[in-house]
């Protein structure tokens, strides 16, 4: 029984790519599974900070590819879920010290011992996405209601195409639900349509998760907060779960009390 | 509402947490000092103290302090008894 191992990617950076691979890795962690968040971004790291552990690391993702420690040496507990852990990436390293190829194994040897495996890539379509797409039998792909975003996402979803990888996710992070009333602003469904790919879920854009990543805890620990149980959906949603996706007009009856039980 | 019992209550404004992380964060990124690199640096100095005092190995701290124009070492560790000179000095060879 291997597990899954999913790759966030988006093209364009800043658009919630690690806090994504956070709030995903941290929920699905809370419930039971075994969970491992790798850091794609060799040479601008930051996973290690997203989760609050920056000051626990000793080796890194680069060690262990070069040999220079086991697998379990770099990988971090979580502070708070002990089925949690980092495996944060090197930041005086570049891109190439690693190549897809041994990636690809270092994601199969993690997939003996985990359910998930989460990778954060880096932004870009270069060498770090490569690497960080090699060993991924699914993807999400993180986009803004933007235009330079989408743009970039459509290009990624292509080239997740032409690399074979069948199974991708779209999340559309940061949505504002006024300025898509206002008409300011592109809507969920404007979105989906113009990339094709299937929806897997939305977040409001919202102060919290700034506040979050201030302090190094994902938002999902945090009760009440609509951006964490939007997370907290998507990731019910990548494990399996059949819950409909709220665009805005909040949907069934059945669908909003699927919703409210998962997030209790 | 709750936020303002919290912060009542000693919680720190999220902003300022995240303030000093990053100093902490950017300082040993700019120095490429690793906590590997730290570790072997606290063992080193604690030999070379261990030379003229006794000196209680478990309580040394060794950190980075980030002045307006400066990057401090600053460490400290609490003596048992200082070995005078020529008297009580023990044989201890400092490492490589």
């Amino acid at each position: 029984m291997a597990g899954k191992v999913i790759v966030v990617t988006s093209g364009k950076g800043g658009v919630g790519k690690t806090t994504t691979v956070a709030n995903i890795g941290t929920t699905l962690a809370k419930k039971k599974y075994n969970v491992v968040l790798v850091d794609g971004d060799i040479g601008l790291r930051n996973l290690d900070v997203v989760m609050g552990v920056e000051n626990r690391i000793v080796y890194n993702l680069v060690d262990i590819i070069e040999g220079k420690c086991r697998k379990e040496q770099a990988m971090i507990r979580d502070r708070k879920l002990n089925n949690l852990f980092i495996i944060p990436s090197a930041q005086t390293r570049d891109k190439d010290s690693v190549q897809p190829e041994q990636m690809k194994q270092l994601c199969e040897e993690l997939a003996k011992e985990f359910d998930f495996v989460l990778i954060d890539c880096p932004a870009g379509i270069e060498q770090g996405f490569r690497n960080a797409i090699a060993g991924a039998a699914a993807a999400v792909v993180v986009t803004t209601p933007e235009v330079s975003a989408i743009r970039d996402a459509d290009r990624v979803i292509g080239l997740l195409e032409a690399s074979l990888l069948k199974e991708i996710h779209l999340i559309v992070n940061r949505l504002n639900q006024r300025m898509v009333k206002k008409g300011d602003m592109m809507s969920t469904e404007d979105i989906v349509s113009l990339l094709a790919v299937p929806l897997l879920g939305v977040v409001p854009e919202s102060e919290e998760v700034v506040i979050s990543t201030n302090r190094g805890v994902p938002l999902v620990h945090e009760r009440g907060s609509k951006a964490g149980q939007a997370f907290q959906l998507i990731a019910a949603r990548l494990q399996g779960e059949n819950i409909p996706v709220d665009m805005g007009n909040n949907g069934s009856f059945l669908g909003r009390m699927k919703r409210l039980i998962w997030n209790s | 509402m709750l936020k303002a019992i919290r912060r009542f209550f000693g919680e720190k404004a999220s902003g300022q947490v995240a303030r000093k992380r990053m100093q902490v964060v950017l300082m040993h990124d700019r120095l490429d000092l690793t906590p590997d690199v730290m570790e072997s640096l606290k063992n080193d100095i604690l030999a070379v103290l261990s030379r003229y005092m006794e000196i209680d190995d478990q309580t040394i701290r060794v950190d980075l302090e980030q002045g307006k124009e400066y990057t401090a070492l600053v460490s400290n560790v609490i003596i048992k008894r200082v070995y005078r000179a020529g008297v009580n000095l023990p044989e201890i060879p400092l490492p490589r």
